[in-house]
């Protein structure tokens, strides 16, 4: 066991898989000699050498064609989209492409992808550099989708959507990417990435978070419990599939769900969350479920961004919502 | 199985300038069946023996009646939708009976021809245009993917593959078949820049037939096609599509490149689209009656024939045994299409991954429990 | 030899109809494979169309220039044979409840584009006749059981909340368990069940509390009065009469041979007063009927009789009172009673009520504000037969004096109807003869 950061565990993830695997290769715009904008990939074109951590030409489609056509081929291929925002010009390839080969034929192709992408916000950037695609890729059949938010999660995760013979959406949450935490590299009994995890016990509310949030929740969480609130904060960790069984049982425990995520509201993981909650814990429900997540605006200006982003204070205002209590959501027609 | 004519190893481009004439257009058989010389080329078809010929043409005859038997079970309402390759018989048969079985093709939806060469069965190849599946073959089976219906992703895939091959440290090859209205998509570019970029064992291989839908070739680009790849640092050649000879030049030429370390390559096979887009299309609203006529002229099929009749090798045996071919080959496309059936109703939950997604199953089960309520339905 | 049609296809991407322009053969011709047969325009193209079937010609169902639906048969041909192969299996059978066709037709692919639609109404695929009912078998393992919450709907815990309940200790009557709003109903008003301790009571000492189970008709008593009581705007009027009048009267029948064997009483009395009464002000002879929206106005009344019996309380009712003479009324309550005394009351007499009497008087009662029989407008209390000083033709006198109280729910009746119909009962009973002007 180790202390590393959420980075670092992602590095010494890659690693292990470069290392335990041959078919596996790295691909994305500086991730080679660079060792990638977040150092994520720092060292390992040095370990493993330019046709195993591949640095590729300025295109998005390009570097997504490629691995398909590599995974064709029989390779384990690892995409870096170096930002959230610049993942569209590979949208075509990921959805059209990536996610549809294995059914459309009749599971004779595989494509065993890794897409790693760095997403959200909270580190004061220019544009198209906060974005929280994820909603997309839950909603394309044929995806696997996933978000770490520690050290631990990191290391296991990439390792675990590595070996994984579907594509997976791996994303990293950057504003984390500093946070170190415990991290052991003996995965052998690490729970399966679809499962969901709850990281902080408590019988009076359920609050579901991923990746960059599940910090802010669990801070929502001690703070609750100064007011004599219990809350349960519980880390989805898997998006594609989401563990329902998990909430579930929290839900029929508490009687109240909140959600929260950066990515704007509508159409987001929120409402998905919601909807498939309310059908299966309907008779458990004291009130509605409320979703705390970006507004519907395009990702704002570096100093804009704590007014779009959910904080401790706005996830309390809807745990208040849903406790009954007095709360400045009070009076807003849903 | 298979279908192909090897090329044997003395050859080599090793002296062989070809960035120097992509505007000429390489051809050895005249539309009227005359055998004209290219000292540049001809020795990558002095092996092709009067046997050899003569399977030529009848996979070329074969190939076009396979097109109009499943235009014809088309109208019968036995396929939604079928693209037809009519016109395009030498540019596919010629390209792919030159590749070898370990080789690999990526291709768009209209090569059908390629897909006969590489021993597709008949019934795999009409199977996606009867809507029963997405895909009619195994790839790994006969080394050809599932055509690409998105226009120009199949050139990165190939690209991709062929990077792959290049680690694996072997000899194959990909090719990529395109239309020239692929080539102003984004895909096609970065597919080049990759190859260029690592060198890639890749054949680039545009059908230039004129035609995306009702847009003209002249839309797509300003200049010839094949001036293009030049620009990404390869090497192109423009060869008369229409001439399976020298259409099998220079995929020989571009293969040995592409093997011996060299290399992507780009051909532009310039031919024409004889029949319409697909059974959906109606060509009278922008083809000029003229143009197509003039391009009748040059059909690739009839040509060969004329230089099998100068060669005394068109003989009523040949006729005969080639029309029978045709005929039997039509029959099983026909047999084999009217023998699919509609899949299953719950198979469409099967192959989305590879392992359980909990969602997934649930709604899988739901759905069986939702089919299972009502009268007559089947276990 | 066998003879096949071919219909009309989809010739492009949902295409429903075509034109057939022309024919390219006849009745009589002998056809082959692909051979093209007609020429057809469609929103897109003119196209050919080539034979499906090698034969002959046997008939043309469409002359030229007509429109054809997609599926209608254009041509029947005469086939060698009945080849299995010649035979086209329409590959979207089995998937669709897509009809049809007996085993010669040509069916038409029907899986590009909007599928053709049958002409009948719009109808639902029948159910299997064994109802496979709702178990969907998930696979969604069972979250551990743990702590759960009681299971309710949102509006029933809110009612819950309002009234005062603990869903954790309400037991659930609805399906699977769940607590229904009936449930929180009844419960509403239940002590706590805790277990006494045995050591409490000394011996030979009275019990300091005796706890009785909430079940039967108690129960279902205290369930009706909640429900009428939170439901209905209850208002109770007065009237105090003297009926000395009506007590000589029962006196005289008494020793009249033509009511001997039958018991006359004052409650007969007040209940033929009563039914003459609600005929002059029917409205508290009615019913809310919140669920339809509508007030419902009786024709007739079913008089209901508040019993007490070792049981509890019961109102059972003498259906169609209205229609009984005095006799009638007399014989009918009398069986009444004694039903409800021997707890052998049906349950088709204590339903169908539509206006009740309490005779609170045989407990040496005067006057109360009862509640009102769960659906009906009104109930009348009538109190104890007293000798008052009262007022008597100008002079102070001792009489028999009574106080009727009336409450009515004034959803349906207003002050002044109810009222008149108290003050008619009034009238009769402290001038029987006033009943002649009445009726």
């Amino acid at each position: 066991m180790t202390q590393l950061s959420l980075s670092a565990a992602i590095n010494s993830g890659l690693r292990r898989a470069l290392a335990d695997d041959p078919k596996v290769v790295l691909l994305g715009e500086d991730i080679g000699k660079l060792g990638g904008v977040f150092r994520v990939t720092d060292g390992l074109q040095n370990e493993f050498g330019p046709e195993r951590v591949i640095d590729t030409p300025l295109a998005e489609a390009g570097i997504m064609g490629t691995a398909v056509g590599l995974a064709f081929r029989g390779y384990r291929p690892v995409v870096e989209i170096q930002f959230d925002g610049f993942i569209y010009p590979a949208f075509d390839q990921i959805v059209a492409q990536v996610a549809k080969l294995h059914y459309r034929t009749g599971g004779n192709v595989k494509m065993p992808i890794t897409i790693r992408v760095p997403y959200g916000g909270a580190i004061g950037a220019v544009e198209h550099h906060s974005e929280s695609p994820e909603a997309y890729f839950a909603h394309t059949a044929g995806l696997r989708v996933v978000s770490c938010s520690n050290p631990q999660d990191a290391h296991t995760m990439i390792r675990q959507a590595i070996s994984s013979d579907d594509p997976v959406l791996f994303f990293e949450p950057k504003r984390r990417y500093w946070v170190k935490g415990e991290v052991s590299e003996d995965i052998s009994g690490a729970p399966s990435m679809e499962s969901a995890h709850v990281v902080h016990e408590g019988t009076d509310v359920t609050l579901a978070a991923y990746g960059p949030l599940v910090i802010t929740a669990r801070d929502a969480a001690l703070a609750a419990a100064e007011e004599g609130i219990s809350v349960e904060v519980i880390d989805l960790r898997s998006l594609s599939p989401v563990d329902f069984a998990t909430v579930e049982a929290s839900v029929r425990k508490t009687g109240r769900l909140v959600i929260t995520h950066e990515a704007q509201q509508s159409g987001g993981l929120g409402a998905e969350v919601a909807a498939s909650i309310t059908e299966r814990c309907f008779f458990y429900l004291e009130a509605a479920p409320a979703r705390v997540t970006g507004f519907d605006v395009p990702y704002p200006a570096a100093k804009l961004e704590e007014h779009f982003l959910p904080d401790l204070d706005r996830i309390l205002d809807a745990v208040d919502r849903v406790m009954g209590r007095q709360n400045s959501l009070t009076g807003w027609s849903a | 199985m298979l279908r192909s004519t090897p090329v044997s190893d003395d050859r080599t481009t090793t002296d062989f300038d070809l960035l120097g004439h992509p505007e000429d257009l390489v051809q050895l058989l005249t539309p009227t069946g005359e055998r004209v010389a290219d000292p540049a080329y001809d020795e990558w078809v002095s092996d092709v023996s009067d046997e050899q010929l003569a399977s030529l043409y009848e996979d070329m005859v074969v190939a076009r009646r396979l097109d109009t038997e499943a235009t014809a079970l088309q109208r019968q309402g036995q396929l939604g939708l079928w693209p037809p390759l009519l016109g395009q018989e030498a540019a596919q048969i010629g390209s792919a009976r030159v590749l070898r079985s370990d080789d690999f093709v990526f291709s768009s939806y209209r090569e059908n021809g390629v897909a006969y060469v590489r021993g597709a069965d008949l019934t795999d190849m009409v199977r996606v245009w009867r809507g029963v599946g997405h895909s009619g073959w195994n790839p790994y089976e006969i080394g050809m993917a599932t055509p690409a219906v998105i226009i120009g992703a199949q050139t990165l895939h190939a690209t991709g593959y062929a990077i792959g091959c290049k680690h694996d440290g072997v000899d194959s090859v990909a090719i990529t078949y395109f239309g020239d209205g692929a080539t102003s998509q984004g895909d096609v570019n970065e597919a080049m820049v990759f190859a260029a970029s690592f060198k890639a064992p890749v054949v680039f291989f545009c059908q230039n037939n004129q035609w995306a839908i009702s847009e003209p070739v002249g839309l797509q680009a300003a200049r010839p096609i094949a001036d293009r790849a030049p620009g990404f640092g390869i090497p192109s050649m423009r060869v008369d599509g229409n001439d399976v000879l020298a259409v099998m030049a220079v995929t020989r030429v571009a293969l040995d490149r592409a093997r011996r370390g060299e290399g992507p390559t780009f051909i532009e096979a310039v031919t024409y689209r004889m029949g319409p887009h697909t059974t959906s299309d109606d060509p009278s609203r922008y083809v000029d009656p003229e143009v197509e006529a003039a391009w009748a002229a040059k059909d690739p099929i009839i040509r060969l024939q004329r230089l099998l009749e100068s060669n005394g090798l068109f003989t009523d045996e040949l006729q005969a045994s080639v029309t029978a071919k045709a005929d039997a080959v039509a029959r099983e496309m026909r047999d084999g299409c009217h023998s699919l059936d509609a899949p299953e109703a719950l198979t469409v939950f099967d192959h989305v991954y590879t392992t359980p997604h909990s969602g997934l199953e649930r709604q899988k089960s739901q759905y069986a429990a939702y089919l299972a309520g009502f009268e007559g339905s089947a276990s | 030899m066998v003879v096949k049609e071919f219909a009309m296809p989809d010739l492009g991407e949902g295409l429903t109809e075509s034109e057939l322009v022309s024919w390219n053969i006849a009745v009589g011709d002998t056809i082959e494979l692909n051979q093209v047969i007609a020429e057809v325009e469609t929103a897109k193209a003119l196209v050919q169309l080539p034979s499906p079937f090698a034969g002959k010609v046997s008939k043309l169902f469409v002359e030229p220039g007509t429109t054809v639906q997609v599926g209608a048969p254009i041509i029947a041909v005469e086939v060698e044979g009945g080849e299995p192969s010649a035979e086209p299996a329409p590959p979207s059978e089995s998937v669709e409840g897509q009809s049809q066709e007996g085993g010669e037709r040509n069916s038409v692919l029907v899986g590009y584009g909007p599928s053709v639609e049958g002409t009948g109404r719009p109808k639902r695929r029948s159910r299997a006749a064994a109802a496979a009912s709702a178990a969907t078998p998930e696979p969604t393992s069972v979250p551990e059981p743990g702590r759960e919450r009681p299971r309710s709907t949102p509006p029933v815990r809110k009612l819950a909340a309002d009234l005062g309940v603990d869903l954790t200790t309400v037991t659930g009557t609805g399906q699977d368990g769940l607590i229904t709003r009936e449930d929180v109903v009844a419960h509403s008003g239940r002590v706590e069940a805790s277990v006494p301790s045995a050591a409490q009571t000394r011996p030979g000492q009275r019990e300091r509390e005796v706890r009785t189970p909430i079940k039967g008709v108690r129960k279902h008593t205290a369930a009706a009065m909640v429900s009428s009581a939170f439901t209905a705007p209850h208002v109770s009027e007065f009237l105090t009469i003297d009926v000395t009048p009506t007590v000589e009267l029962l006196d005289s029948i008494k020793s009249n041979r033509a009511f001997s064997g039958h018991r006359i009483n004052i409650l007969t009395v007040v209940a033929k007063a009563v039914c003459i009464a609600i005929e002059r002000n029917p409205t508290v002879n009615s019913h809310w009927d919140d669920a339809a929206g509508e007030i419902v106005q009786f024709g007739y009344v079913n008089l209901g009789i508040a019993a007490a019996t070792p049981r509890g309380l019961i109102v059972p009712n003498i259906k169609d009172a209205d229609q009984l003479d005095l006799i009638g009324l007399a014989g009918a309550l009398t069986s009444l009673t004694e039903e409800a005394r021997a707890g052998t009351t049906s349950p088709a007499d204590l339903g169908g009520g539509t206006f009740s009497i309490t005779n609170i008087g045989v407990f040496g009662i005067d006057a109360g504000t009862p509640i009102l029989n769960p659906g009906e407008a009104a109930i009348l209390a009538m109190g104890a037969i007293r000798r008052q000083p009262w007022e008597h033709q100008g002079e102070v006198a001792l009489r028999s004096v009574m106080t009727l109280s009336l409450s009515f729910d004034h959803r349906l009746v207003d002050g002044e109807q109810g009222s008149r119909f108290l003050a008619d009962v009034g009238a009769i009973l402290s001038n029987p003869g006033m009943a002649l002007t009445m009726v």
